[in-house]
């Protein structure tokens, strides 16, 4: 045999790049970046120069695993599916079928997705499917249907090149999103001005002309203060306002609330900085908001990105090239997740499961009844567990790392009559399963991820699953096919042919459309190009909708006993909750142990050096890690990534939700640090 | 005109695919490394093991194999040989690594390609072709220090020029990708993964101890291919770094990485058997001009 070279898309965030697989007789031996790819442009960063590196790893997951007592026991096939749609069957036959949940994924295609979310509603008519969505742009999807009419990025990566002025807000691009961040250097080099907003100094702060480091979890404060000001300065895009905007006279009174003084006051930056800022955003031709996890991981996570659309919809910076709103998704194909319906609320398409025509056509469409109560989130499903749900079936997500309060997550995992958790390795959250579905990574399977920029890609099969490991879809498959719904699939593209029927702004996907360059959606049918940007003429919604940004500051501020403001992120070799990161020899060289950043003076006050181990505490609980002392965070806070399991940055977050899009408040809580005496 | 061009590549694409048909036919090779526009226009990397296969075949766009038929040659079988279709830097990178015993030269063929003046002018590419030229014609390459952006960040004003590199370096995502696309880098164990100068775990990497030391790694067998830079995601000018090496070893020396199979490099051979000793310190050298002078 010999060698080959396929190209597929990065496992990891959202960008979506292009790699090369190469392939030696069935092993995954190298990545290359794809020169062609329309995104990455022969460029990745070292998780994608990575991605082979996980895929043959000895950990992996290669046969059904039950539980017995504290120890698994390989079973095959005949005997796992079996089990799995009986128990869950069995549930749903007690306590009805809204005490099972599910959990689906946003590392999985968007036709694994669609599958999960029409087998739960199908077989035991309940909408509780959610997936990790919730638990990074939960506020983005709520907060831009409700002024735009779409939660997502307005338009596209190469679009930003061209932007004239750049404001970065809780993104760390150089780090997150690396790709994109090449984008905004384009956008640099041909005298964009970039303006970050951030309370740490990160590498985008670094590269940046003007940095604001706000308090955390200001920046309600911050984007009102700059819209007071181009008000009253007349700075605002009358014009578009006039013709394409509603709600303007009910802004500008609540914007009367917010002087700039009162806002420079909340969150500690300069009057004049902020004038400054606001009218170089106001001024310039076009504008790009760039946005993340520090922007929505707040318990006012939906407030914040109605400030956002205010701000810039304010300024007429939507709807055109070069500028617009760019919320970063985090995960690889977490657009499409939400895109194919794996949230609650709406099935594929975001057509509310509430709405009775919409109702219709999709029991028309499946052939079942399905129900109109919204399900539950993520959060919720696991804090039910043992009480309203029963049985969970988990699809490669790790909730016992990424979500808030560890403890309690630990304590829920537990509670579960039956978990069913289908992953490709035995993550912490496959520990407590009672049943483990060995399933398929990117390299091993075909189907589609939707990248940030609302784009299709075609992900293409280079190698087959280990050992008696199923591709994901050919589970979905099984499973549905048990439970007696028709799921005689043959490919994923007849369920893409399927989503197309259903979802109209994704009518004209089909998998020999993708195969060059994918294709942004909204494409209503089989002709359609694509949409480079949206909201162009008319926004999705009609008219674009000013919505009064309430400002709540964090939940848990620093006081007497936990003096500290911890946040949480992540950092450039390793991704989320590391399951793949941290098993690729190169990124784990990069960085192989937890650590924490705390400021110089604070290193001083609490006589840590740099290396030596800390002990965090939080009101959720406490963990021990490496003070990395650096002036990237400021005085009086501290950073942690979540990517490790030793050091769990989510024992110590505070599981308080934004009550609208129940996102938890992942970046902002009290803490107390000690010196972690070495003898301890 | 336009017509004429077109033409000229394609009667250059069909002499390759000829040349590439007959190597297969007649068992020269065991496989042909080019690139293979499938279905739907995609490009990419493929092996062509079939001479029928070969109506797949294009040359363009500008797609570096070299390190590719490196890692291809060393993951097969010891009698497996490759003919690679190669531009000029590819056949050049190729020299460079059979020179240091990373190929063996039996077991490579090459299929020189010309480039066009344009693709020339994109490269800064002063030598658009291949020393062994099987298709295509010659056009003419052009002197990368009359690039403007060359000469900003090359010449002129110490302070100025530093401020500039300063500002593009700290732009580093820490990627490896330079280092991993660069066909003639391939030091192991890797200085760049050396705790001694580059610190695990920080972005950006330091300018010093991760740009200079790969750039110096590299001053004696780069051969201006520019992979390194097309591979950064952050726009940094990495072949500028090389360029004043390249020229001085070409000035003091007459030395060129890549073009002569048998001539050592001048960083490893006597000095005292190179036609010029080398006395005078390179204008580039600035710390050393200096102290010349105290």
């Amino acid at each position: 045999m010999g060698t080959k070279f396929i190209k597929t898309i990065c496992p990891y965030c959202g960008t979506g790049c292009g790699l090369i697989i190469k392939v030696k007789d069935g092993v995954a031996v190298a990545t290359y970046p794809d020169r062609e790819h329309p995104v990455s442009r022969g460029s990745l960063c070292i998780k994608g120069w990575s991605a082979h590196e996980f895929i043959h790893h000895p950990d992996r997951l290669t046969s059904p695993l039950l539980r017995k007592g504290d120890a698994f026991q390989e079973i095959p096939w005949d005997e796992a599916i079996p089990m799995a749609v009986d128990k869950l069957r069995e549930t749903a036959a007690k306590y009805g079928g809204d005490a099972v949940g599910g959990l689906s994924s946003a590392k999985c295609t968007n036709e694994e997705n669609y599958l999960f979310q029409k087998l739960m509603r199908m077989a035991f008519k309940t909408n509780n499917v959610d997936h990790c969505a919730r638990l990074c742009h939960a506020p983005t999807t709520v907060a831009m249907a409700q002024t735009l009419g779409s939660g997502a990025m307005t338009n596209s990566i190469s679009d930003l090149a061209g932007a004239e002025c750049i404001l970065v807000i809780g993104s760390n691009a150089a780090e997150s999103h690396p790709i994109i961040m090449g984008e905004i250097y384009k956008a640099i080099d041909r005298g964009a001005t970039l303006i970050v907003v951030d309370p740490r100094k990160t590498a985008v702060v670094q590269n940046a002309k003007i940095h604001l480091p706000i308090n955390p979890g200001t920046d309600i404060p911050l984007l009102c203060g700059m819209m007071k000001h181009i008000v009253d300065e007349n700075l605002h895009d009358e014009e578009f306002v006039k013709a394409r905007m509603e709600g303007f006279e009910e802004l500008n009174e609540f914007l009367q609330l917010w002087s700039v003084k009162r806002a420079a006051g909340e969150c500690g930056i300069d009057e004049e900085l902020i004038r400054n800022v606001a009218k170089i955003y106001a001024k310039a031709k076009e504008s790009a908001i760039i946005y993340c996890m520090g922007i929505t991981q707040h318990a006012c996570g939906t407030a914040n990105v109605l400030a956002i659309c205010d701000l810039a919809m304010l300024c007429g910076h939507v709807g055109k090239e070069h500028s617009g709103i760019y919320p970063l998704r985090g995960q690889n194909n977490v657009q499409g997740a939400c895109d194919m319906g794996a949230l609650p609320n709406v099935y594929p398409g975001y057509q509310s499961v509430s709405d009775s025509a919409i109702q219709d056509k999709f029991q028309k469409a499946w052939g079942a009844e399905l129900s109109d109560k919204p399900g539950l989130t993520v959060t919720e499903i696991i804090g039910l567990a043992g009480k309203d749900i029963r049985a969970a079936y988990i699809m490669a997500e790790n909730p016992a790392l990424s979500d808030p309060d560890t403890s309690h997550v630990l304590e829920s995992l537990k509670a579960f009559d039956f978990l069913i958790v289908h992953d490709i390795f035995l993550t912490e959250t496959a520990r407590f399963a009672n049943l483990v579905l060995p399933g398929s990574c990117f390299a091993e399977k075909s189907g589609t991820f939707t990248n940030t920029e609302r784009r299709f890609q075609l992900l293409r099969k280079a190698i087959d699953p280990p050992g008696n490991a199923k591709e994901d879809f050919a589970i979905l498959c099984l499973l549905g096919s048990a439970l007696g719904l028709d799921f005689s699939y043959n490919h994923p593209g007849e369920v893409m042919e399927e989503i197309a029927l259903l979802a109209p702004a994704y009518g004209g996907i089909r998998f020999d459309r993708l195969e060059r360059k994918g294709l942004q959606w909204p494409c209503p049918d089989s002709d359609h190009p694509g949409t480079q940007y949206l909201h162009k003429d008319r926004f999705t919604r009609g008219r674009g909708l000013f919505v009064i940004p309430e400002h709540t500051p964090p939940k848990e501020l620093p006081d007497d006993d936990y003096p500290y403001y911890l946040s949480t992120g992540r950092m450039f070799a390793h991704y989320h909750t590391g399951t793949m990161t941290r098993r690729s020899p190169f990124l784990n060289r990069e960085v192989e142990e937890a650590y924490a950043e705390i400021n110089p003076e604070d290193a001083i006050h609490l006589d840590v050096k740099d290396g030596e181990k800390i002990k965090i505490t939080t009101r959720r609980g406490s963990i021990i890690t490496t003070a990395r002392i650096t002036k990237r965070v400021s005085k009086g806070c501290i950073f942690t990534p979540f990517h490790f399991t030793e050091a769990r940055a989510n024992m110590l977050t505070n599981p308080v939700l934004d009550p609208v899009s129940k996102i938890p408040e992942f970046k902002v809580c009290a803490a107390d640090v000690r010196k972690e005496s070495q003898d301890d | 005109m336009v017509v004429a061009v077109w033409s000229d590549k394609l009667i250059m694409l069909e002499k390759t695919k000829d040349i590439a048909k007959q190597i297969l036919e007649e068992k020269k090779s065991d496989g042909v490394l080019g690139l293979m526009k499938s279905q739907w226009d995609i490009v990419q990397p493929h092996v062509f093991e079939k001479p029928e296969e070969l109506d797949a075949l294009v040359l363009e766009p500008k797609w570096l194999l070299a390190k590719l038929s490196m890692s291809i040659l060393r993951s097969s079988p010891e009698d497996y040989r490759l003919a690679v279709i190669c531009r000029g830097c590819d056949e050049r990178a190729l020299i460079e690594l059979t020179k240091r015993n990373q190929i063996e030269k039996e077991n490579l063929l090459t299929i020189g390609i010309a480039c066009s003046k344009e693709q020339a002018a994109i490269c800064l590419c002063d030598r658009p072709y291949p020393a062994k030229l099987d298709a295509g014609e010659i056009a003419s390459g052009v002197d990368p220090f009359q690039d403007e952006r060359v000469r900003e960040f090359l010449i002129g004003n110490d302070k100025k020029r530093m401020e500039k590199w300063a500002n593009v370096l700290k732009r580093c995502i820490k990627c490896y990708g330079c280092r991993n696309s660069c066909p003639v880098c391939v030091c192991e164990p890797c200085k760049l993964e050396d705790d001694v100068w580059v610190q695990r775990g920080a972005v950006p990497a330091e300018m010093i101890t991760f740009h200079l030391i790969r750039a110096f790694h590299l001053s004696d067998t780069c051969v201006a291919c520019g992979a390194c830079q097309e591979a950064c995601p952050v726009n940094i000018p990495l072949l500028y770094l090389q360029l004043s090496m390249r020229k001085t070893l070409n000035e003091k020396y007459g030395y060129e990485a890549g073009l002569d199979p048998e001539r050592k490099s001048p960083i490893l051979s006597d000095f005292l058997k190179e036609p010029e000793t080398g006395r005078e310190y390179p204008e580039w050298i600035n710390s050393l001009r200096e102290k010349d002078g105290h």
